[in-house]
């Protein structure tokens, strides 16, 4: 159990700096979950934490330690892998035995681990079995039990669940948020799968191009994005957004509609006829389909209609924007018929068009 | 129905060439043999049935087991100087990525030169007067030696030979194998503590093992058949210290014009070469993982 802190953070890849400045802390036992899109430099800052990778400036402390330059063997951390990077040739005993036996611990110490580690996991059923002779989810909680029985200060996990399938991949991930409660250890969990970070984390940290956008509890990050990017990345289906102007005491959308301002956070902040270009930023969960002439919200025209069972999502354009809405199922809506939208009050956000961050 | 027979008709009439290539080229000299080995060759160069005659013959041949016995000790001599050079070769040139193209050419260069001419090079080589071995061997305080004339020396001199020439092949195969080790697998073994030793032994070779198995089975056929390099340096001598299965059997055949006894003892070492590779061909997919 350690705390983890990087200091002035700097990677390069010979030219290319692939992050230029970067600060974060997590505290001791916090499972926090790296999100971002492929490149954003994620998975290199798991790895320069791993030690796999050096850093071109700036400070790595794991616990008290300052640890650059510290090979990943001296570091006590544990990591599980993409593809789980089992020892093929080696049984699943061997596989979790091989880093204790480096370590020099004795028999006896190594059994113990191992029969916790599988009975925790539920593997010991298939210990004399080699990788090739498990399934993907099996594979994925040997990782996990190679990675325990070393009992380390900090679990990294790189993207463990991209190569499960749908149905496995919740069922996993619902484990490892189990395990993780179980042995409260700091975890550091990559992914660019945005509800894999909702559900899993304390708190997410969001980065783009090795920068970070934002730090936060999972509905922090959901209802108070910072900025487009965070808005935009963080929710499935996207969150939608509409170029506004300030008329009065209203938002007027390119098609003439408007959207009073007092059920949008941060309007008032905003005064009229402003040069600014404001985008209006709203979750298709928190459009509600009012169905046709309510006289409330926004009318528009269905263009394609996706059904869940739950939630029936709706595709429709407004001005020159393409939009989603996740609406009631009971409206039994069909591609041309006209619906209005009312968004939620006090759930939609604006942003600075221009730079992007969210206008409190 | 007829859509299927024209499909067939044209599937025949594609590989038609392939087979009459296969029948005539390695069906009819295969079976030729076969019957051949069934029979006697008289004074006069007439062939005469003779039952298994000749099978029975060669099992109170003398030098048919003398020849056995060479060719294993070659096999077993050879083949283990070529697997372990020929691995640390491919360990070498594997982390001397920075070795320009050319070198690393340089270094895997030698199979492809003719078994006859590396024969002819390194009799100049191991010439006891004039060659460079034992020019070297005298520089050092050595004593020289007569390399291909000493019935001691000369297997483990033609094991030698042929390492140089085939160790590289093994590096290029084992080069490939190595290149499709996972890199994840060596990340998890330095986040493990392994040492570069541990990695060596308990990571790098059991993952190369079924490489290294394939290795053996390709130089296992060749070596079971040994035949120019002896042919040229040696021709089964001194007295017949290298005289393998293969060279025996071309004397006994071409020397003696015996062919029906000569095919018999090349079914029996074909015999043998097949039962190598199917006991092989098991282990490589023990070892597989």
């Amino acid at each position: 159990m350690a705390s983890i802190s990087l200091r002035k953070l700097v990677k390069k890849f010979g030219e290319l700096t692939v992050i230029p400045d970067l600060d974060l802390e997590i505290p001791d036992r916090e499972f926090v979950v790296l999100v971002g899109p492929s490149g954003c430099g994620k998975s290199t800052l798991l790895r320069i934490l791993a030690g796999l990778e050096t850093i071109d400036g700036g400070e790595v402390m794991i616990g008290e330690e300052r640890v650059n330059g510290v090979p990943a063997a001296k570091r006590d951390i544990a990591m599980v892998f993409q593809d789980y990077a089992l020892y093929p040739h080696m049984t699943v005993r061997q596989n979790m035995a091989f880093a204790l036996e480096n370590k020099g611990a004795d028999k006896a110490e190594i059994e113990r681990r191992i029969t916790e580690a599988s009975r925790l996991l539920d593997i010991g059923d298939y210990l004399d079995r080699r990788p090739k002779a498990l399934s993907g989810g099996q594979r994925q909680r040997v990782a996990m039990g190679r990675a325990i029985v070393r009992d380390p200060k900090v679990f990294l996990f790189d993207e463990p669940l991209s190569n499960l399938d749908a149905k496995l991949r919740a069922a996993v991930r619902a484990e490892i948020k189990a395990l993780a409660q179980k042995i409260r250890t700091t975890m550091v969990f990559v992914t660019h799968d945005q509800i894999e970070a909702m559900t899993m984390a304390d708190r997410i940290v969001v980065m783009k191009a090795g920068v970070i956008q934002q730090v936060g509890k999972p509905e922090e990050i959901y209802e108070r994005p910072v900025n487009m990017f965070v808005a935009g990345f963080i929710g499935s289906p996207a969150m939608n957004f509409f170029p506004v102007t300030v008329e009065g005491d209203d938002l007027r959308l390119q098609t003439g509609d408007t959207v009073p301002g007092h059920a949008v956070p941060g309007f008032a902040t905003l005064s009229a006829g402003q040069d600014r270009q404001i985008v209006l930023g709203i979750r298709p969960e928190h459009l509600d389909g009012a169905g046709e002439g309510k006289g409330e919200g926004v009318p528009i025209t269905v263009d394609l209609v996706e059904p869940l069972g739950s939630d029936t999502l709706i595709h429709f354009t407004l001005g020159d924007v393409a939009a989603i809405a996740r609406v009631s199922p009971d409206l039994r809506l069909a591609p041309g018929d006209r619906v209005s939208l009312v968004p939620a009050p006090g759930k939609a956000r604006l942003f600075d068009a221009e730079s992007g961050k969210a206008i409190q | 129905m007829e859509k299927k027979n024209e499909a067939r008709l044209e599937l025949a009439s594609l590989s038609l060439p392939a087979m009459i290539y296969t029948i005539a080229m390695i069906g009819f000299p295969f079976i030729y043999t076969i019957w051949m080995s069934f029979h006697a060759t008289t004074a006069a160069q007439q062939l005469v049935f003779n039952g298994l005659g000749n099978y029975s013959h060669l099992v109170s041949d003398g030098e048919f087991w003398h020849g056995l016995v060479v060719t294993f000790y070659l096999y077993f001599l050879s083949l283990a100087l070529q697997l372990f050079f020929g691995t640390y070769l491919a360990l070498l040139l594997f982390r001397s990525k920075r070795l320009p193209g050319i070198v690393r050419s340089l270094f895997i260069s030698p199979f492809l030169i003719p078994g006859v001419v590396t024969g002819m090079m390194w009799l100049v080589i191991l010439d006891p007067s004039l060659g460079a071995a034992n020019y070297v061997l005298t520089s050092l305080g050595l004593p020289a030696s007569d390399w291909l004339a000493s019935p001691t020396w000369v297997v483990p001199t033609i094991a030698i030979i042929d390492t140089w020439q085939w160790a590289p092949y093994v590096a290029l195969i084992v080069l490939g194998g190595l290149q499709s080790l996972p890199p994840s697998v060596y990340e998890a073994a330095e986040i493990d503590g392994a040492s570069r030793r541990k990695v060596l032994f308990r990571i790098t070779l059991p993952l190369l093992l079924p490489t290294i198995m394939t290795a053996t089975i390709l130089r296992s056929v060749d070596l079971l058949r040994f035949f120019d390099l002896i042919y040229i340096t040696t021709q089964g001598g001194p007295a017949n210290a290298s005289d393998t299965l293969n060279i025996y059997g071309f004397r006994v055949g071409f020397e003696f014009f015996q062919f029906g006894y000569a095919s018999a003892l090349m079914v029996t070492l074909s015999v043998i070469v097949l039962g190598a590779v199917l006991i092989l061909n098991q282990l490589r997919n023990a070892v597989a993982w």
